[in-house]
């Protein structure tokens, strides 16, 4: 009789607090988005595991010791993992429609104004009884409108760790949500002509110029912004492996397994840190509420730019592309192609809207090197 | 702990600061891509599609019109056997 209770006493039906259970709610809930929506699934499934995982009564999967706990601390805490997912990003980008056409890169610029508006939006919250976010938290929340998982990742874990759960998934969420969240505003700030301009076919990139290309983007940074250069080395890494031609196998390990098995680590302590005391808050909601505004104000200071290029340049160019400055890559891009589409079913926005959209990883990747260097 | 007015006022001071900064940054990028593109970009245009149709004509020795006569007379010979 008192081995049974002993095993009752350990069992899960036992020791399960109400939290717990909403945390495997919410960790199923991301389950069914990845599998059921096919909502960034790479990374919602497993942060939707960890988070089940994470509220395991007597799991001892996030104490010291656990699997969770060394993934959070060994990859995250460290900022390994995101830097890692960065490098294998670069190698996996192609920056020709960038180098052909800089002046996307204003695209890219003007869409980071999502995420320093949301940071004076997450201070403003704080006359809201309920909510107490300090500058660094208020810089961490903001990142969610760079539209960039790792950087975000990166800046919550050296800015504001405690909030770094449910700012990874309103990130990935939100990126999820790109096709239902930019499209009204891309119409709402454009005309139906506006919206049917054709461009100009790119111009040709050679070979010299797309290995030059990541160098100058280190050497300016070492140069300007020397917070940034974990994240922006990394990634001028990758793009440099695959650009150069020379380290082919290096360049596939950074973008298929390496990316891949971080990948499964990253968003498992991700999910670790959806435990109930620390996603059960007001501030969640508040994350979750300020994500979408700087999405969306990301979104519209991108196509406001790029219609403000568009008038300066004689109508060259679509008014559309500046949504894609919000990184998101390349579902932002593609977003935009759609819209594209929809105003005039020959005018194939894709490849011109890669540019601004690569501009928008480096713009984010900026912003987030200039509050690292202001509040870190 | 500062005001909330007080740290709205530096968070207004870090949005002005960082984006100038992000398009500084991006502004100068966009230079020196530009001075790239002048050394090492491709070739001009205007010059590429004269060395492309060149060679077509210099290589098959035999002209369209020669080509579509000793077709036919193919075509007749094989019609004929």
């Amino acid at each position: 009789m008192e081995g049974l209770i002993a095993f009752w006493s350990e069992s899960g039906i036992a020791n399960f607090t109400s939290g717990q259970l909403l945390m495997m709610g919410v960790g199923c809930l991301l389950l069914y988005l990845a599998i059921a929506k096919k909502f960034e699934p790479l990374l919602l499934l497993p942060i939707g595991f960890g988070a089940i995982l994470a509220n395991i009564p007597n799991g001892g999967f996030t104490e010291e010791g656990g699997l969770l706990y060394f993934a959070y601390h060994v990859g995250i805490e460290t900022g390994v993992f995101p830097l890692l997912i960065f490098m294998g990003v670069g190698a996996l980008t192609d920056f020709g429609a960038l180098i052909a056409n800089p002046k996307m890169l204003l695209l890219g610029a003007a869409a980071q104004f999502g995420i320093f508006a949301t940071l004076i939006g997450a201070i403003a919250l704080n006359w809201v009884p309920g909510f107490e976010f300090s500058m660094t938290d208020a810089a961490a929340i903001a990142i969610i409108g760079g539209a960039d998982g790792p950087t975000a990742i990166f800046l919550a874990s050296k800015l504001a760790p405690d909030l770094l759960g449910a700012i990874a998934v309103a990130a990935y969420s939100y990126m999820a949500l790109v096709p239902l969240i930019q499209p009204p505003i891309m119409r709402l700030l454009t005309t139906e002509s506006e919206r049917k301009i054709k461009m100009e076919q790119l111009r040709e990139v050679s070979k010299k110029e797309k290995i030059i290309f990541p160098m100058m983007v280190l050497g300016l940074t070492i140069l300007f912004l020397p917070a940034a250069t974990p994240l922006v080395g990394m990634f001028c890494l990758g793009n440099l492996m695959k650009e150069s031609g020379v380290v082919d196998r290096l360049s596939s390990t950074a973008q298929n397994e390496l990316i891949n098995i971080v990948t499964i680590f990253l968003g498992l302590a991700v999910g670790s840190k959806l435990s109930a005391e620390q996603f059960l808050q007001m501030e969640t909601l508040g994350i979750l509420v300020l994500g979408a505004v700087a999405f969306s104000i990301g979104t519209a200071a991108g196509v406001l730019m790029a219609k403000l290029m568009s008038k300066l340049s004689g109508g060259k160019i679509n008014p559309l592309l500046g949504a894609a400055g919000v990184s998101a890559v390349p579902m932002a891009a593609r977003v935009v192609n759609k819209v594209g589409l929809e105003a005039n079913n020959q005018n194939f926005l894709l490849m011109h809207a890669m540019g601004p959209n690569v501009a928008g990883v480096l713009g984010s990747a900026v912003a987030a090197g200039v509050l690292l260097a202001v509040l870190g | 702990m500062a005001s909330i007015s007080e740290q709205l006022y530096d968070a207004l001071g870090i949005m002005i600061l960082g984006m100038s900064l992000v398009f500084v940054f991006l502004s100068i990028l966009i230079v020196a891509m530009k001075l790239v593109a002048l050394k090492f970009g491709p070739a001009p245009k205007c010059g590429s599609p004269v060395t492309e149709r060149q060679p077509q004509s210099s290589q098959s020795a035999v002209s369209p019109l020669m080509a579509a006569v000793i077709t036919a007379a193919i075509h007749q010979h094989r019609k004929k056997a």
